[in-house]
């Protein structure tokens, strides 16, 4: 038997590579979903991580800091909360 | 709604984790700001066999500001107001994080009562009752678990007290004592509310020196 492929559609899903967590401790949603505000995971809703390796939804994460009892510091470890670079 | 979602999530968690012992509850399903949380006493402490019923409150800003939280069950206990339930507890203040939840904080409410921290009390004169006198404090602390919450078979936790309250056994002051001021003519509400006021559980041997004086002397002013 002789196949020919006329035609062919790629399907690819995606997945935020980090370990240590599913969720976002903020606000309980999966990674790979939404913070709340947001409509579309990815690249429009993105983790940000901490020097100290912890991850959020990257809204979830400024909206903690600029209340003022977050004092700056993650709110995993209570260390001081930097974008880790790498 | 992403507070109601957060919430209507740590309902299901506290669900599906019945070992734990800890129940939260929505009083009106319209209103899911407004929950109560219930915790057993934690054994090895006056508070053992007793079920602990808490308010809670969650503001706008859940889970960026604290649960306010306060116990409905009279507690006796440094840290909480034997008269309104208002806990002092950094979590629930300036140490809130968002990554905690409301079972953590019942927790922590419940290992508060293991490990009281009297030099930062919520409650003078009860901080000052466990600092000078801990089989005493121990003694009124398990009477009120047993009046108010329930154990040794005493009154369910939630509901009031049916049978009339111990004043002695309630505030640790020794019957004795008032029996011997009572008999120089004041009140027992009077010596009562005095000893309150100043600390004094007893007085004549075995109490603190120089009580007895300082008691007279309140008494008469």
């Amino acid at each position: 038997m002789k196949v020919t492929i006329d035609k062919w559609i790629g399907v690819s899903t995606w997945h935020w590579n980090h370990a240590q967590d599913e969720v976002c401790g903020i606000c309980r949603v999966a990674f790979d979903g939404t913070c709340p505000t947001c409509k579309y995971p990815g690249d429009d809703c993105p983790l940000i991580i901490g020097e100290c390796k912890h991850a959020f939804h990257m809204h979830c994460l400024l909206k903690w800091l600029t209340t003022e009892s977050s004092k700056g510091l993650c709110p995993m470890c209570r260390r001081r909360f930097k974008t880790a670079t790498e | 709604m992403s507070r109601a979602r957060r919430i209507a999530k740590e309902l299901q968690a506290v669900q599906d984790d019945p070992q734990a012992g800890i129940d939260l509850e929505v009083i009106n399903d319209a209103d899911i700001s407004h929950l109560k949380g219930y915790f057993d006493g934690p054994s090895g402490t006056p508070y053992e066999g007793g079920r602990y019923q808490v308010d809670i409150e969650i503001p706008q800003d859940y889970p960026f500001k604290p649960p306010k939280m306060k116990f409905d069950t009279k507690v006796y206990h440094p840290n909480i107001s034997s008269q309104t339930g208002a806990i002092c507890l950094d979590i629930l203040k300036d140490k809130w994080s968002p990554v905690l939840t409301l079972k953590a904080s019942l927790i922590s409410l419940q290992s508060l009562l293991t490990t009281p921290e009297p030099t930062n009390p919520q409650d003078a004169e009860v901080a000052k009752h466990y600092l000078s006198d801990r089989k005493g404090f121990d003694n009124t602390a398990k009477y009120w678990a047993k009046v108010y919450a329930g154990a040794d078979g005493g009154a369910s936790g939630t509901a009031a007290a049916s049978k009339p309250v111990d004043v002695f056994e309630q505030y640790g002051i020794d019957r004795e004592s008032v029996k011997a001021i009572e008999n120089m003519g004041f009140t027992q509400e009077r010596i009562i509310e005095v000893m309150r006021r100043t600390g004094i559980k007893k007085i004549g041997p075995g109490a603190q020196e120089g009580a007895e004086d300082r008691l007279l002397e309140e008494l008469l002013k």
